[in-house]
């Protein structure tokens, strides 16, 4: 009796997470699947059948596919290393007291709960050809003599998008670190310094490997969320100019957007969500699918 | 290590620090600067630093011509009421999943850790399918299921690290002299977990406040637009002057501004003390 009570008990608190789950992500990510295969239109709506590869086939021989492809591998690649180079860094400058601290790392942490979007405008607006800060500052200290086109010069604007991508993520990663450093006993600290370690072993010696793991799987989790973040990309270029900016998330919603191919869309989806599994069995083998951190 | 060492040491450090502090602050002040200069100095080179006038006129053409309130209060709304309810969902699962034994428990919160790296962009689409045959395009209300569709599962992990770190022994006592379940979760542990609570509500108000992919394809009317679908609207609109659609981020950043400057400290708990670890 007291079995069953405990068993409705888990049940009835269980069911309003796995229904909304089921009904908003995994049904969805199923339907998307079978939308990949048909052609859903904003023109055919209502006539809606099976195509069977057609959209694949018509992705895959895009001519920007490759390029495409390249692009969400650097934005991933070099986004993460300068996150976490520069996110350890402030971590390091943090990890001891100092008067004003709370207030100093509220002032240095908050882009990290903004709209990306937004912040992806607010930089097109500083990185403005004309009018921006940024080229007036580099033009009055002589590095350049007219204003750079950061963002409609396909040659700048991957840089540009990168920059700012690095700049937002410094604090997540700041903050994991800090947390992780902070969990190593000072007690180690002092046994260095009995010995004369410096500075710089300490730091090679016990601070890194004490937050190794950390850092992998801060790094793991992180990549994944930075492949499907095209927030800051697309208020600043919208995967433009010619496509110089364009990683898979952007690809995807500009189809839905401007093409209005929704089916097109959903086997990009099918894509992304395909390199997502193979990334996640290389990840959990990695990690021996033992812990799962966020 | 001698004296001239640490000092140079701190040098060090204090340069750092500035720096960090100088590309974190100076990219908000400077759009916050555009934002109040009267139009005719928007446009102008070389650049001025300051307005010669502070002027507010972007704010006003905002929220008289462009209805930018509307759209504020829209967001307002549909943030709140979707993180209520994933917070909600969120207490109920977290809660089972940290303090009950039983079989499966840990696929299904492995399950839930990937269900909540599903991003929304991917959703979209077969939601928007599914959704017009409910007629829930363009309403907040379709909007809302979506974004608690978007939390519920990162929500429960997050619950369920905090249920995990607050004793059992209060609520045993408790359920030893009677209590029901229910009963002691809300009365005894919720109290001790209000930082936790905290947490979630506001981190998930956070990721519903900035969403903007779904929300600019469901909601296409005028009326219903949230901040960031308005602001991607003005981009669209030739012969919008910047210093209105600086003052437009202006105002687009602050809820989130102010809920982090709140919560930052519960919300990081919540992100870094081992979210899935038993």
């Amino acid at each position: 009796m007291k079995n069953r009570k405990r068993f409705w008990f888990i049940f009835w608190m269980l069911v309003p997470v796995f229904s909304v789950v089921g009904f908003l992500s995994i049904y969805p990510t199923i339907k998307g699947f079978i939308l990949a295969f048909q052609n859903y239109t904003v023109f055919t709506f209502n006539r809606i059948r099976f195509i069977g590869w057609d959209n694949f086939e018509e992705i895959i021989t895009d001519m920007d596919f490759l390029m495409i492809l390249r692009n969400t591998l650097v934005w991933i690649a070099v986004s993460v290393f300068f996150q976490l180079l520069m996110g350890l860094g402030l971590a390091l400058l943090l990890r001891k007291p100092f008067k004003g601290r709370g207030l100093y790392s509220g002032l240095v942490f908050y882009p990290w709960a903004l709209s990306g979007f937004a912040i992806g405008l607010l930089w097109s607006w500083l990185l403005n050809g004309q009018f921006g800060i940024v080229n007036d500052v580099l033009i009055k200290l002589n590095f350049i003599e007219e204003g750079i086109q950061f963002l409609s010069n396909p040659d700048t604007a991957m840089l540009s998008v990168l920059i700012v991508n690095i700049w937002y993520g410094i604090p997540f990663f700041a903050i994991m670190c800090l947390a992780a450093l902070q969990s190593i006993p000072d007690s180690v600290y002092e046994a260095a310094d009995i010995d004369g370690a410096s500075g710089w072993a300490k730091l090679v010696k016990i601070t890194l490997p004490y937050i190794r793991p950390t850092i992998i799987s801060t790094v793991l989790v992180r990549s994944i969320w930075i492949m499907n973040f095209p927030d800051v990309i697309y208020g600043m270029t919208r995967g433009g100019p010619a496509k110089s900016t364009e990683i898979l998330s952007t690809y995807m919603i500009n189809i839905v957007y401007y093409e209005n191919d929704y089916s097109k869309a959903s086997a990009v989806g099918v894509l992304v969500i395909l390199l997502l599994l193979i990334y996640t069995i290389l990840y959990l083998s990695f990690s021996k699918g033992g812990e799962v951190e966020i | 290590m001698n004296r001239s060492k640490r000092i140079t040491l701190n040098l060090f450090r204090g340069a750092g620090l500035a720096f960090y502090l100088f590309i974190a602050v100076f990219p908000l002040l400077w759009i916050f600067i555009t934002s109040i200069k009267p139009s005719a100095e928007v446009y102008t080179f070389p650049i001025k630093y300051w307005p010669s006038k502070v002027s507010f006129e972007s704010y006003r053409y905002l929220f008289e011509f462009a209805d930018f309130g509307k759209y504020f209060l829209n967001s307002l709304f549909v943030s709140i009421t979707a993180s209520l309810v994933s917070t909600l969902i969120a207490l109920f699962s977290g809660y089972v999943l940290a303090r009950m034994r039983f079989r499966g428990k840990s696929v299904l919160v492995i399950f839930l850790f990937f269900v909540q790296m599903i991003p929304a962009y991917l959703l979209m689409i077969p939601q928007y399918s599914m959704f017009s045959s409910f007629d829930l395009i363009n309403k907040l209300s379709g909007i809302i299921l979506v974004y608690i569709g978007l939390g519920a599962a990162f929500s429960t992990i997050m619950a369920r690290g905090f249920f995990v770190r607050i004793p059992v022994s209060l609520e045993e006592s408790a359920l030893m002299d009677g209590c029901t379940r229910l009963k002691a979760l809300f009365k005894v542990t919720l109290p001790l977990m209000l930082p936790g609570v905290a947490a979630i509500f506001s981190f998930s108000f956070v990721q519903n406040w900035n969403e903007i992919f779904t929300a600019a394809l469901f909601l296409n009317s005028d009326s219903k637009m949230t901040v960031p679908v308005a602001l991607y609207s003005f981009i669209s609109k030739a012969g919008i002057q910047w210093n209105v659609l600086a003052a437009g981020i202006v105002v687009s950043l602050i809820p989130t501004i102010f809920v982090f400057a709140f919560a930052q400290k519960y919300i990081v708990a919540g992100l870094t003390k081992g979210s899935v670890k038993e």
